[in-house]
Formats: structure tokens, C-alpha cells, sequence
């Protein structure tokens, strides 16, 4: 909606000071141009429709200033006034029909085309790397498909027809007047220019407080944001007092620097809205003596007085849109840049693998400059499990994400049967590998359509025996609505466990050759954990199994455990051999068993420690 | 139009003239502040701005109204003129920059009260309110929608004095030279303001359905962006997709629908208004003809018509922002009216920490009871120990004990007196509840431990952290205690995090420990190094635990196992495995899960597992 969005941008929003950084204005042009589709016709339509109405809504000034010459020439009689009066009525029907037509074509352009952008956008996503995903916090991807796009609607639906009709109509009435009296139409005129230079000069002076806004501003949200996070543990630890002191500190800051912004922009910028309507003052002045010096007739003057007045207000309006194009620019700039992030490079080779063992060879990988992989190499053979564990940010998860080309390796080479990752379809790759995720993800629909996702064409038996397998069924059954239960932010919640469980009977129902758990495992209820490892062991047989996991008695039994440290495969062997070779593994394990074991405090603390006192 | 379209009846919608008694009474908050004066003077001042705008129409009609009646002009007249349009236009500088400053310094001043004010009511909130909000709905609520307010009080509120004002002056004018011809000019006005009002409503009704629409289809795209990495991996780009367009062309469907239902009463109020002036033509020209009035008032009639309307179809840009203006004040409201709980006239002193619930019943919604009946004892000093399934309201204990919310029967006890009747800081003084969910502030390490107790010294720190087996690694820390903590604490991993915590925890030293054990795995170094700092924290005091680890409970005094809201099992470790009831169940349930590993082709689970 954008009616009032420029009457918001006259204030607090002009204060934005991402301009500073200089926002690419035309960005949001270029990103509407590419996705006009076939609405080209249909905005210049509303374009011209536009025109037309801000033309039609002059013809009553002019209707008036025909019955004022009349009646000043004395020649006023009653079909003179009924047939101006008549002209305007259809002026004013004409104007407004053909500005609400307008409006409404150029709505249905804007959403076509917000349409499309969200569509392009959200297309191109699915094409990108998951690591892209993994990178930025989740709000991003949203904000480009579902905000930044929305706000095309000021331009395309606004911006554009009210913009042209205003200044065609404007050039084109300035052109009029200076054709009817030069000296006249300039009088009209000069106040324009002279109020546009006063916003401007009011606006540099504002925008010395620019970067002081936007720093007072980032330190208000951040502390209200902290205010909020941190209210449980402020409470509990008596010191609402100072955490408000503290934020409260940060609102009054930034009060502080609305008003100096104010002080600072208001003199001169404030100028700019009263000018615009006062041209009134120059127009009588100089009309009265041009008409002293016989040059300017009184209904030439009166034409003036009304239309000259009133003329320049549509500019006005136009001048209100521009305050918010910083914003709307720099949303386009956003959505611009993910449509020109590379794809993920798909061969799109279906090829035959000899069998699903996995391997790596010599993979190093890294986010920013430094690397987190430094020459890792393993194979992890059909059938059997591999293990992945060791420290947090050692690196384990991250060769969980190689396997399924979440990112693509720097060096050296992840290849599934003998066949390089990225040299299979990447529609191949995903239908060979299963991944479960740690932070498991259910979309908001029923249990079964979640399970369901693993392989749409499932019978509701094969979803039933999927459940099954991963020990999900009998706490489906327990729901009020079975297998029909709505998940999501109207529906049941689950516990972590529980949600774990729909996910690996998603994914035994995917019937994927190569299973990657990351942490799948994580979350422990006494009454889930047993049954997470026994749907764990459901998915696994005939399977290439790599986990990663911290509860380390679920991998006891692996094939192959490789232990990580800082980027590398420090030790790697069965349970039994890394016990005996006395290293990282088994430091690891001594401290699992006693983390696990060792009470909170001993049998008889109570009375020891009252026997104490 | 759809007509059968249901709006629902809302009791938020308010009509404007409501509206803007809210604001006036927001601005009344802060006493003595006189920011109503500074709101009215913007008001005001705006209006004197019209009026000195209107000096220069009164000039150049008394001027035109004589060279219509073929006067010659002279220079002594010319001269008049110029002083009053010179008078009109310092008028006019002088009281547009009044009008801006008192409005907009008043309008920033008012948020930023209003954003203390609320500030400061949060904190007084039980904090079942917060966590029954979106946090993000808080936030919005002290940062755009106060801007939104900023923007009414300093720009649209003046506007609509400035609509008014002009056509005041020019009616009352008109009225004075001929009323007949004012009353033609009033005829759309009359016509036209019912149409605004009703429109402003309607604005707002569909304005909210949209906000409601919108939020499902934007909630169902976001879905899609987060569920990036599923789809991706289950190869389900065309399923994805498909709900996607869905929600996509919804959200486009809608946004249509709406504007087109907009656009057309806002065209029409436009064009009924503007109709005023073929109406106007009309009367003032048949009043001429008549000979009712003279030359001069029927040019200045038509010379006036369009400073009668034009300010008027202003008010179309000004709806929206009053209707965004009243949204925003509603969500304001919402949080300005929610109660905090009763404080105790004369608060009472616990005596001990031994701590009661007796016949505790809550509900989060009501008529869904999470616990009934709930009775058990913890003397002081010992240690309880909670376990059920997810959803028995094992949590809830807590968050009962530390008064997030209040029992909506029986009562609980510390020290024999009733939680409710001992005052805030009483009871937070009394415990430490350790949360799932760690909470770091963005700062150094040295003031997130010190924040349990201000003025807390480096030796006392160092103590907490030593005791939470956190010294060694922030001694590895670049800066030691001195570095500083990004925001969440992602520079630190998870069982880092967690120590932290505790070592704050410690240093506050409570009498009674509600400790909520995390859920999720972290590696086994950092789990080992937890759960000793879980165990300095936890010795002597009064300890009730949420338990996930059945090994880490085993000793305790009582172990209390729940279920459908109450009580089921209560007992130590041996009583219980003796019973033979849920909790052996869970113990040989985990016993089983502990012999279970995943296995390549070679080896068989069944033969393990029994």
C-alpha cells in the first residue's frame, strides 16, 4: 500500500541514511524491466491513462478561468455558464475515472511483475548452493523473495504513472503559460526552482547527521532486540533496573538525534512545502505591474492566479515518492544481487555408479580465507557405517555437507562409486544421498504429507511402515488427529526427538543408497533416545552410512570411526583400536562415560552437607 | 466488488475521530512534559500558515474585485498589495517553521516517552507474557510503529489541520458575500466527508484482512526459503514449487482484490468533492445573471473554488497513514493494557528454602490443563529430580516456581509462604533458574558472569568461573575475561556458553537451583566439563531439576516422574526400579539404548539388544 507512503517518506523516512552508501536508484527500473513479461502495454496504457486524467483534472481550471475572462469582458450569459460548467463536470469525471483506471492497471502490472520477481527469485534460489542458505541468517532469503520485491509496488504502481502524467503535465502547462505571457509564466514559475534548492541545501544539512542517525538507530534495535532476548535472565537476576537503564539510554540517544536531524533540516527543508504553494506571491506582484504598465490584461492575469497556483502540486506529489527510493533501490539492489549469484554448476549427467562407496581424497575446504578442511581422506564403503566424531568446529559436519554437495570441495575430490560429485546431475546426487539434518526442518501440514515428502508416490502403507521403522508410529497414533495431524505454527508442536524421528522416516521412505546423518542423534528425552537409535538402525542396512554424532555409544559398533581434529582425520580405526592406541578417541570417551554418569551431586549430599553447617 | 465478501467485525477497527482521541491521550501520558501544548501549537501554527496563505488570496481579491469593476489601478495600490503578499509570505515562513518544529520535535518526544514508558512496562510484565509473544511482534511494536506515530503527530495530523483550514477561511468568506453560493459550495463537501469516513473504515477493515491474508501467503513463502535445504535434498524442487506458485499467486490475487476495492470509493470521494466546482460555477453564475451579486464577488467565487477543494482531496493521502497510525496504536495498546501481576501490599519472609506445591493447577489456554492437582515437597537442601515424556509439563514446574506465571489453583510455597506474596526481588533472589536456552549478552566475559551480582570483583569472577570450569578456556581467550562476547555468543561454542552461564550463576549464589538440562548433544569434552560446573553450582542448595540424563539423577533424594499433569510416581531411584512402574521403564529403556550402536551389514541389532 502506498498511498501514504509518501506522506511517511516527508518525515522519518527521509531521516534513512542508507543514501550515504549511495543506493543504485535505478536499480529498481532495471529489476522491473526484466520481469515486465507481456505487461509492457498494459503500463504504458496506464501511463498514458495517467496523463490523461492529470490533463482532464486542468480542464476545470481552464472551464473557470473561461467564465472569469467572460465575466470580467461583461459578456457572461447563462449557456456560457452552463456549458463550462458542464465541460468541467465532464473534466472532473474524465480525471478521476481515468486516474482511478489508471491506478488500477498499474496495480495489476505492479503484482504481476512482484509476481514474477518473487517467482525468478525463488527459482534461482533452488539453483544456488545450500551452503548460500547456510551462510545468512534464514531472514535473508525470506526478505528477498517475500519484502524487497513487495516494495516494487511504489514504483510500478505509483511512481511510474503518477510520475510521467505529473511531469508531462507539468511541462506541458509550462509550455502553455509561456506561450500566453513569458514574464507571467516565469513569475509562476521561479518559486520552484528556488524552493528545490532550499530542500536540497536543508537536506545536506540534515544529512551531516546521517551517519550518527543510522548508528543511534542500529543501537536502539539492537538493545531493544537484547532488552527482549535477555528478559528471563534479567529477571531472574534482578536487574530490570539496569537492563532498562541501559536501553533506555539508547532510546533517548536516538530522540536526541531525531531532534538535532530537525534543528538542522527543518529551517531550510521545511521552506520547500510552503513555497511550493505560495507562488501566489510573486504571481500578483509582478501581474499587477505588467497590468499598471498596460502590458497584461485582468483576465490573463486571473488565468495566472488559478492555474498558476495550482499547477505545481502534482510535482509535489511526485517529489513525496522520491523520499522513499533509497529504500525501495536498495531492496531492489538485494534481490538484483541473488538473481546474479552463480548456480551451483550441475553437469546434468545421469551416470552409472559401480557401487555407493564414498570417497575422499585429499578435500580441502574453506568459508572465508581460512580453510576448515585440510586435506581430509577416507573411503566409506557400501554397507558399511562411517563415523565422524571429535571436538565442535573440528570440522565434521562440514564434511557431512561435501557429501551432498552443499559446497563444492577446493581441493581435491568427493566422488560416490567412483564418480565425482560434481561431474553426476545434481537431480542424481540427491536422489543418491539422504541427509538428515541436526535442526530438523517439518513444513506445516499434516505428519504424513511431511513423511510423504520423502517419496511422493508412497501409499499410505509404505508412509505407515516408513513411521514404523523409525519408531514414529506409536506416538503418532498417541496425536488427537493420527497420521493427519497439523504440524506448524497452528498445529501440534513436537519435541526435538519426536521431530528427529519424522525426519529419518522421511528419509527411510526416500530409500536413498547413501545416508548422511548430521547429528541426528542430538536430542535426548530418557523415553526418545532409544527409539531415535532404534529408527536410526532401520535406515542403515545395505546402506552407505556416514554419522556424525556426540553421543559416541551409537557408533561403538561402527565399521570405521574417524576421529577429527581441527581439520584433519587424526586418528581413525574401530572402537576397540582407538581405545588402545590411548588418543583423542579415548580421551573423548572417558569423558562421554563420565558426563553421562557421574550424578549431580553424591547419594547423600542433603544430609552431609546439613551435618556441614 | 465482492459484496459477499465477510469482513470481520472487529472491535480494533476504531473510526478516526477515536483515533485521534488515543493519540491525545498518549500525549497526556508524561505530565507537566506540556507536550499536548506543543502538539496543539503544531496544529495551530499550521493553520496561522493557511490564514497568512490566505492574505495573499484577500489581496489580490480586493484588488481584482475593483479592476473588475474597471477602477485604474495606481502605484500607491500596487504598493498595498505588495506589503500584504510581503506580510503573507513572512507569515507563511515564519509559521510553517513553528508549526514543523513544535510538531516534530513534540512527535519525536512522545515516541521516545511512549518507548520508555513501555520499556519500562515490560519489565513489570510476568514473564509468561514475553513468552507467549513473538518477540519480534515487541520489537516492532517500540520500532517501526513508533515511527509510524512519530509520522502522524509530526505530518499527518497537520495536514489534516491544513485541509480544513484554507476551506474554512474561503467558506466563511463566501458565506459572508453571498450564502447561497457558499451553501452550493458546501454541497459536496457535505456529500463527500460522510464518503471519506466511510471509506477511512472501510480502508481500515480491509486493511486489516489483507495484513491477515498476506501474513498466511508470506508465511507459507517463507516456509518454502526455509524448508530450502530439505527440498533441495529430497529432490522435491517441482513439490516445493507448486505450494510456492500457490502462495505466490494468492498473495498477488489478494493485493488485486484489495486495491480494486480501494481505489474506487477513494475516486469516488475525489470526484463527488470536485464536482463542488461545476457547482459553484453554476451558482455564483445564475446569482450574477440575477443580479444577486456583483462582478467582483462571482470572480472571486471562482478564483476561491479550487483553494476550497483542492486541501480537502489532500485528506486522500493522509488516510492510510491515519489508519497505519491507529493499527500500530492498537498493538501499543495490546501491550499497555496487559496486566502485571498483583504485588503484595506487606510482602512476607520465607522462612528456609524448603519449597511446597501444594495442589498446583495451570493451564498455558485455558480449558487445556497442563497440570492438575499437582502436590510435592522439596525440603531444603535436597535434591528433586523431574522426568516424563515431552508435554507433561515437566517444565512447567519451573516456570511456575520462578513465577513466569501464576497457578491458576492451590498455591506454591518456599520457606511456607505463598510465591505470591513475597515481593519480586524476594523471590528472584531466592533462585537461579538455569535455562535450555543460554543467554549471553553482547559485552565482555567479565560482565556477563558479573551481571549476577553488581560490583562483583575480579577475584569473585574468577572464583565462579573457576568453580564452572570455565577459567581455562577464557583464559585462552584473546583478551581473557576482557573479550568481548558477539552477539548470541557465536565466538563461543555451545558447552562454552552453557559454562558461562553457570559461572553467573554461581556468583549469584541463590539458595535454590531450578536447573532445565539442555536437550541437545555437545561433544563429550564440553558435556563432561558442563556437567561438573552443574555440579558446583548445584552443592547445598535446594536443587530441582528437569532431568534428561537418568545417570546424572540417579542419586537424587526424590525423583518425581510425571505425566498427564500430575504426579504419577514418586520416590528415590531404588523405591522407584523396585515398582517396577514408568520410571524402571525409562531406566531399562536407556539401559537399552546404552548397549545400542549403529551397526554396518556384519553385525545384528536383534541379538544386541536383548
Amino acid at each position: 500500500m502506498s498511498l501514504a507512503e509518501a506522506s511517511l517518506a516527508e518525515t522519518t523516512e527521509s531521516l534513512t541514511p542508507e543514501a550515504a552508501q549511495g543506493p543504485d536508484y535505478l536499480a529498481p527500473l532495471r529489476l522491473m524491466r526484466g520481469h515486465l513479461g507481456d505487461s509492457s502495454a498494459r503500463l504504458a496504457f496506464a501511463i498514458g491513462l495517467a496523463t490523461l486524467g492529470v490533463f482532464a483534472e486542468l480542464v476545470p481550471v481552464w472551464a473557470v478561468y473561461r467564465l472569469v475572462a467572460a465575466a470580467v469582458a461583461g459578456t457572461l450569459d447563462w449557456p456560457l455558464v452552463t456549458t463550462h460548467a458542464a465541460i468541467a463536470a465532464l473534466g472532473v469525471i474524465v480525471g478521476f475515472a481515468a486516474m482511478g483506471l489508471a491506478l488500477g492497471q498499474s496495480h495489476l502490472v505492479a503484482f504481476d511483475v512482484i509476481h514474477r520477481v518473487r517467482l525468478a527469485a525463488a527459482r534461482h534460489m533452488a539453483r544456488l548452493p545450500l551452503g548460500y542458505f547456510a551462510e545468512r541468517p534464514s531472514g535473508d532469503a525470506k526478505k528477498q523473495v517475500v519484502d524487497e520485491p513487495e516494495k516494487l509496488e511504489a514504483i510500478v504502481a505509483h511512481g511510474l504513472p503518477e510520475g510521467v502524467s505529473s511531469v508531462a503535465t507539468w511541462l506541458a502547462v509550462s509550455i502553455w503559460l509561456f506561450a500566453v505571457d513569458w514574464r507571467m509564466a516565469l513569475a509562476a514559475i521561479v518559486l520552484t526552482p528556488v524552493s528545490f534548492v532550499l530542500l536540497g541545501i536543508g537536506m545536506k544539512r540534515g544529512g551531516t547527521y546521517a551517519t550518527a542517525y543510522q548508528r543511534a538507530n542500529a543501537r536502539m534495535n539492537a538493545a531493544i532486540v537484547e532488552y527482549l532476548a535477555g528478559m528471563p535472565v534479567v529477571k531472574v537476576f534482578n536487574r530490570t533496573r539496569d537492563s532498562f537503564a541501559e536501553t533506555s539510554a539508547a532510546a533517548r540517544a536516538y530522540a536526541d538525534i531525531e531532534t538535532r536531524w530537525a534543528r538542522a533540516y527543518l529551517p531550510l527543508g521545511g521552506a520547500f512545502y510552503m513555497l511550493v504553494i505560495a507562488n501566489i506571491v510573486v504571481i500578483l506582484p509582478v501581474g499587477l505591474m505588467l497590468v499598471k504598465a498596460g502590458t497584461l490584461d485582468l483576465p490573463t492575469l486571473l488565468l495566472f492566479v488559478i492555474l498558476g497556483a495550482n499547477y505545481s502540486q502534482p510535482l509535489l506529489k511526485l517529489f513525496n515518492q522520491f523520499h522513499g527510493l533509497a529504500h525501495i533501490a536498495m531492496g531492489s539492489s538485494a534481490v538484483t544481487d541473488l538473481l546474479a549469484q552463480e548456480p551451483q554448476a550441475d553437469s546434468g549427467r545421469r551416470v552409472i555408479l559401480r557401487n555407493h562407496d564414498v570417497a575422499f581424497e585429499k578435500v580441502r575446504f574453506g568459508y572465508g580465507q581460512n580453510d576448515v578442511l585440510h586435506g581430509v581422506g577416507f573411503l566409506a564403503r557400501t554397507g558399511e557405517v562411517t563415523a565422524l566424531v571429535g571436538p565442535s568446529g573440528s570440522g565434521k559436519s562440514t564434511i557431512a555437507a561435501l557429501v551432498a554437495r552443499f559446497r563444492d570441495v577446493r581441493e581435491g575430490n568427493v566422488s560416490i562409486g567412483g564418480v565425482d560429485v560434481r561431474d553426476m546431475a545434481i537431480d542424481q546426487l540427491m536422489e543418491t544421498v539422504a541427509f538428515v539434518f541436526q535442526d530438523t526442518f517439518l513444513f506445516s501440514d499434516t505428519i504424513a504429507a511431511n513423511i510423504r515428502f520423502g517419496n511422493p508416490d508412497a501409499s499410505d502403507d509404505q508412509v505407515r511402515a516408513a513411521a514404523e521403522a523409525a519408531r514414529a508410529h506409536d506416538f503418532i497414533m498417541a496425536l488427537d488427529h493420527g497420521y493427519d495431524t497439523p504440524l506448524g505454527e497452528q498445529g501440534r508442536t513436537l519435541s526435538g526427538g519426536e521431530r528427529q524421528r519424522i525426519a529419518i522416516a522421511r528419509a527411510i521412505l526416500k530409500d536413498a543408497p547413501v545416508i548422511v546423518l548430521d547429528e541426528a542423534t542430538a536430542f535426548a528425552d530418557p523415553d526418545n533416545e532409544a527409539a531415535i537409535q532404534d529408527a536410526i538402525a532401520a535406515l542403515t542396512k545395505g546402506r552407505t552410512l556416514i554419522v556424525v554424532a556426540h553421543r559416541l555409544h551409537t557408533i561403538m559398533a561402527a565399521d570405521q570411526i574417524l576421529c577429527i581434529d581441527r581439520g584433519h582425520v587424526a586418528e581413525r580405526g574401530r572402537h576397540r583400536q582407538l581405545l588402545e592406541q590411548n588418543g583423542l578417541y579415548a580421551r573423548l570417551w572417558e569423558d562421554y562415560l563420565h558426563a553421562r554418569n557421574t550424578p549431580l551431586r553424591p547419594a547423600n549430599a542433603a544430609t552431609i552437607t546439613q551435618e556441614a553447617v | 466488488m465482492t459484496g459477499q465478501t465477510t469482513i470481520a467485525p472487529s472491535q480494533d477497527v476504531r473510526s478516526d475521530v477515536d483515533s485521534l482521541r488515543r493519540v491525545w491521550a498518549l500525549a497526556g501520558l508524561q505530565r507537566g512534559k506540556g507536550l499536548r501544548g506543543k502538539v496543539l501549537r503544531g496544529i495551530l501554527y499550521r493553520f496561522f500558515q493557511s490564514l497568512s496563505l490566505g492574505l495573499a488570496f484577500g489581496a489580490m481579491i480586493w484588488v481584482v474585485i475593483d479592476l473588475a469593476a474597471g477602477q485604474v489601478l495606481d502605484w500607491a495600490r500596487i504598493g498595498q498589495v505588495c506589503a500584504i503578499v510581503a506580510v503573507s509570505l513572512i507569515g507563511q515562513t515564519v509559521f510553517s517553521y513553528l508549526s514543523a518544529m513544535n510538531a516534530w520535535l513534540a512527535s519525536f518526544e512522545l515516541a521516545s516517552d511512549l518507548r520508555l514508558a513501555i520499556l519500562d512496562h515490560l519489565r513489570r510484565l510476568p514473564m509468561g507474557f514475553h513468552l507467549a509473544r513473538h518477540k519480534g511482534d515487541t520489537v516492532t511494536v517500540l520500532t517501526s510503529d513508533m515511527q509510524m506515530l512519530e509520522s502522524f503527530l509530526s505530518d499527518a495530523l497537520p495536514r489534516i489541520a491544513q485541509a480544513f483550514g484554507l476551506p474554512v477561511i474561503v467558506l466563511g468568506y463566501l458565506a459572508w458575500r453571498d450564502w447561497p453560493v457558499a451553501l452550493a459550495a458546501l454541497v459536496s463537501i457535505a456529500l463527500g466527508l460522510p464518503l471519506f469516513a466511510w471509506t477511512s473504515r472501510r480502508l481500515a477493515l480491509l486493511g486489516i484482512r489483507r495484513q491477515d491474508t498476506q501474513a498466511e501467503a508470506g508465511a507459507r513463502m517463507i516456509e518454502y526459503v526455509q524448508g530450502m535445504a530439505v527440498i533441495r535434498a529430497f529432490n522435491r524442487l517441482a513439490k516445493g514449487e507448486e505450494s510456492f506458485r500457490a502462495a505466490l499467486a494468492d498473495f498477488r490475487d489478494i493485493s488485486v482484490r484489495m486495491v480494486m476495492q480501494l481505489t474506487l470509493p477513494l475516486v469516488l470521494f475525489g470526484a463527488v468533492v470536485s464536482l463542488g466546482v461545476p457547482l459553484v460555477m453554476l451558482a455564483a453564475g445564475a446569482r450574477n445573471l440575477d443580479g444577486a451579486i456583483d462582478t467582483g464577488t462571482l470572480v472571486t467565487a471562482l478564483v476561491l473554488v479550487f483553494s476550497l477543494y483542492s486541501p480537502l482531496l489532500a485528506l486522500i493521502s493522509v488516510m492510510e497513514l491515519t489508519r497505519m497510525a491507529d493499527a500500530s496504536l492498537t498493538r501499543i495498546d495490546r501491550i499497555m493494557t496487559a496486566q502485571s501481576p498483583p504485588l503484595p501490599v506487606s510482602p512476607k519472609e520465607p522462612q528456609g528454602f524448603a519449597v511446597r506445591f501444594e495442589n498446583a493447577g495451570f493451564s498455558y489456554v485455558a480449558g487445556k490443563p497442563v497440570l492438575t492437582d499437582m502436590s510435592f515437597a522439596v525440603p531444603e537442601r535436597t535434591m528433586t529430580a523431574v522426568v516424563g515424556p515431552s508435554g507433561s509439563g515437566k517444565s512447567t514446574v519451573l516456570n511456575l516456581l520462578a513465577r513466569f506465571w501464576d497457578v491458576d489453583e492451590g498455591r506454591i510455597t518456599i520457606g511456607g509462604v505463598d510465591i505470591r506474596e513475597m515481593s519480586e526481588e524476594r523471590l528472584n533472589s531466592l533462585i537461579t533458574v538455569v535455562f535450555q536456552d543460554v543467554f549471553l549478552f553482547t559485552g565482555t566475559v567479565f560482565d556477563n558472569i558479573a551481571f549476577a551480582r553488581p560490583g562483583a570483583t575480579q577475584a569473585e569472577v574468577e572464583d565462579a568461573a573457576k568453580a564452572a570450569c570455565a577459567h581455562d578456556f577464557i583464559m585462552l581467550l584473546p583478551q581473557g575475561y576482557q573479550t568481548r562476547i558477539d552477539e548470541g555468543g557465536g565466538n563461543l561454542s555451545g558447552g562454552e556458553r552453557q559454562r558461562i552461564s553457570i559461572a553467573r550463576a554461581i556468583l549469584k549464589g541463590a539458595p535454590i537451583v531450578l536447573l532445565d538440562e539442555a536437550t541437545a548433544a555437545i561433544d563429550p569434552t564440553n558435556e563432561r566439563a558442563v556437567q561438573q560446573a552443574l555440579t558446583s553450582l548445584v552443592a547445598a542448595k535446594t536443587l530441582i531439576v528437569v532431568a534428561h540424563k537418568l545417570g546424572t539423577i540417579r542419586a537424587a533424594d526424590q525423583i518425581l516422574v510425571v505425566g498427564e499433569g500430575r504426579i504419577a510416581e514418586s520416590g528415590s531411584h531404588d523405591a522407584l526400579m523396585a515398582a517396577g512402574g514408568r520410571y524402571s521403564n525409562l531406566w531399562n529403556a536407556r539401559a537399552r539404548s546404552e548397549s545400542w550402536r549403529i551397526e554396518g551389514h556384519s553385525s545384528n541389532l536383534a541379538t544386541r539388544a536383548h
